[in-house]
């Protein structure tokens, strides 16, 4: 998987870079706009990473041209505006994502990860993992066979985990996807509704099925 | 009068109507004087014709005589004068007929007057003296009074003409001279914080107009500076505040994933972590009401029952006060449609609701309460905690403040909540305020929204609508 990254800060740019490649990404890091026309022009890429303050001009003018041109690969913004203007005027110029500093790298690797895996995503309908077993079509869960009664939100967190078995949850990301909102959620809403879903799932097994990634979000475990 | 080109129509046509009167009264007063002063000189001529009938021994002259003689001169020309001679002791020595038994009355002292003789009528007098004789000659003022009259009748009828049609050039003078001043106003009203680059036309003359429209333009274009200031430094200070923030973080997460650390190195890089997310929504929030404040917060208004929102807000307000053994009530009376954004909206229940659950004591009871007025949405959310004196109930919606009650407390916020509440009940049209709980503890916040289709959340929804242009800065009208 081929990753351009836009980044004008030569130290972050490097980072991402560097984050990536550990991954087995093959990352390529240019700091201008012009340089990545250049890159972009040379070789194709799976994903392109994409800061808007750039010295010489604006990313969204650059999204913009290569929406216009036909580039149709994810692209993800990576930017220090986090209004919620700018992000509808981003995700509406093309963009697939929009991830604000101060990031997480784990954030930053999930978020890539699931735009890498938008582009080929069949959803199923009914999702299991480990003794759960959840019915998107029938609405309902499982665990051991045993039905476990969620209310709506449970129900939408749950799901998120299933759909990434095993993956650190960022979350901003959670956030965005069950209560849809751009505004990190304030509180421990969320520490709230997990510790509901660890009440309910965490005696039908002897294993913990959750973890806590202090600072980042949260983890389903395998 | 609420139009200035009226006031200045009827200002017009009222000092040139005065002007005209008053020319009038002053026409009035000379066309009389003279017309008198004409009658003084018929008189005059009269006597001088009485005098040369009467001959130059005038004085020698007997009674009959004088009589006789007057008499012929005086006759030919009785339709105009009327005549009568006294002899200075002996009383009258002759009265023309006309007078008809009556006689001239005389005002001592004057030798020219205007008197009301009975059964005659009024009469110009002009009194001569003739040796030992007065000879009296009145000539009736009639005609005078009936020029006079028909000059005030034409003056009146001539006033009024004026009147009106000084008041329709007043208008029209009035529209003409207002034009500009129009046109100024409806380029001013269209300027708006989303078109700021817009300027109002300037003629090529100098006149007052015109350096008002460029008075007018010089402060567009500091409102624009002072705008765009804005617009770039919440843009600056955010990429310039978090993109080292943003290294910081990595760096922090780059040494807890390395590992290698003790344990309380750890628990250093995992506050330090903690620390970064608190500062960076700080700065979030900072921003948000810099923006706020220069109007460039675009609200995504939606016309709908709070119900639904509501509902879904009490689901999490509920677990949330669960959680730290709170109860949580709401009592959602009522339909109606508001304009809100949910997403904002959602964030001032937000912020009143965690300040409620760090006030309020373990077992504590939180209730929310969402009613319809006549003309508002009023959304009121009460804790049983400590409440806050009725002085400083307005000061807890400033910035950073804290009271002493809550800074005791362990949760650290960051100041700004009730800021934000306001700001953005703000931009909802609306109002918030604290008030005292029902029972002898609590605080009770209350926020009100208009029912109305307000104009501006209409403009707001059409700002966004059209606005979502990218690079062009979308913002919203106040």
């Amino acid at each position: 998987m081929k990753i351009l990254i836009v980044e004008d800060e030569r130290r972050l740019g490097n980072f991402i870079k560097k984050g990536l490649s550990e991954r087995s990404y093959t990352a390529t890091w240019v700091p201008t706009c012009r340089e990545a026309r250049d890159a972009l022009c040379e070789t194709g890429y799976d994903a392109i990473i994409l800061d808007l303050g750039l010295p010489d001009g604006d990313g969204l003018d650059l999204l913009k041209e290569w929406r216009h041109s036909g580039f149709n690969e994810p692209v993800l913004i990576l930017s220090a505006r986090d209004a919620v203007e700018d992000r509808i005027k981003g995700l509406d110029v093309g963009a697939d994502d929009y991830l604000a500093k101060p990031f997480s790298l784990e954030e930053l690797l999930a978020r890539v990860r699931s735009l890498l895996r938008r582009q080929s995503a069949v959803k199923d309908t009914v999702l299991e993992h480990r003794h759960i077993r959840m019915d998107l079509l029938g609405r309902t869960v499982t665990a051991k066979g045993t039905p476990v009664d969620l209310t709506s939100r449970e129900f939408a967190l749950l799901e998120i985990f299933l759909q990434n078995p095993g993956r650190i949850l960022p979350r901003t990301l959670i956030a965005e996807k069950v209560w849809e909102s751009h505004y990190d959620i304030d509180g421990n809403l969320l520490d709230v509704y997990m510790s509901k879903l660890r009440t309910k799932f965490d005696v039908t097994t002897d294993r913990p099925l959750f973890k806590t990634v202090r600072g980042v979000g949260y983890q389903m475990l395998p | 009068m609420r139009s200035i080109g009226t006031r200045l129509a009827l200002l017009y046509a009222g000092v040139s109507t005065a002007t005209m009167v008053c020319l009038f009264v002053a026409g009035y007063y000379l066309l009389n004087s003279h017309l008198v002063h004409g009658l003084d000189l018929l008189n005059a001529a009269e006597f001088e014709q009485i005098k040369a009938e009467l001959g130059p021994e005038y004085e020698n002259l007997s009674v009959e005589k004088i009589q006789q003689r007057t008499h012929s001169a005086v006759e030919v020309a009785s339709v105009f004068f009327y005549v009568e001679i006294h002899a200075k002791r002996n009383g009258v020595l002759f009265a023309s007929s006309n007078l008809a038994g009556h006689r001239l009355p005389d005002i001592p002292g004057k030798h020219v007057f205007t008197v009301t003789a009975d059964g005659i009528g009024e009469l110009r007098v002009g009194e001569f003296i003739l040796g030992p004789m007065d000879v009296m000659i009145g000539t009736s003022y009639r005609q005078v009074g009936v020029v006079m009259e028909g000059y005030t009748e034409t003056s009146l009828i001539l006033v009024c003409l004026m009147l009106v049609a000084s008041v329709i050039m007043g208008l029209v003078l009035s529209r003409a001279a207002m034009r500009p001043v129009r046109l100024i106003q409806e380029t001013a009203n269209h300027i708006r914080s989303d078109n700021l680059s817009e300027r109002i036309p300037v003629g090529a003359v100098h006149d007052e107009i015109s350096n008002l429209a460029r008075l007018l333009n010089e402060m567009f274009d500091r409102l624009e500076l002072s705008f765009n200031q804005i617009r770039r430094f919440t843009a600056e200070a955010s990429h310039e505040l978090k993109t080292p923030l943003s290294l910081v973080r990595l760096q922090a997460e780059k040494l807890l994933v390395e590992g290698g650390l003790t344990p309380s190195q750890e628990e250093a890089v995992q506050m330090q972590l903690e620390e970064i997310t608190r500062l960076n929504k700080i700065i979030e929030e900072l921003l948000f009401l810099s923006r706020a404040e220069a109007q460039a917060v675009r609200l995504d208004f939606r016309r709908e029952n709070p119900r639904v929102f509501l509902q879904s807000f009490e689901l999490d307000a509920r677990a949330l006060a669960e959680h730290r053994g709170m109860s949580f009530t709401a009592t959602i009376e009522g339909d109606g449609a508001v304009d809100f954004d949910s997403k904002w909206l959602r964030q001032v229940l937000l912020n009143l609701l965690q300040n409620a659950i760090n006030v309020s004591p373990p077992g504590g009871r939180i209730r929310l309460t969402s009613v319809f007025m006549v003309d508002v949405w009023r959304v009121s959310l009460e804790d049983q905690g400590p409440g806050v004196p009725a002085e400083q109930r307005e000061r807890i919606f400033d910035r950073f403040v804290r009271l002493e009650a809550a800074a005791t407390n362990e949760v650290k916020g960051s100041g700004l909540g009730l800021a934000i509440s306001r700001s953005i009940i703000g931009l909802h049209h609306g109002v918030i305020r604290a008030e005292a709980g029902s029972g002898a503890m609590g605080l009770r916040v209350v926020f009100e929204l208009p029912i109305g289709d307000t104009k501006s959340a209409d403009q707001s929804a059409k700002a966004l609508a059209a606005g979502l242009k990218p690079s062009e800065p979308v913002l919203q009208p106040d």
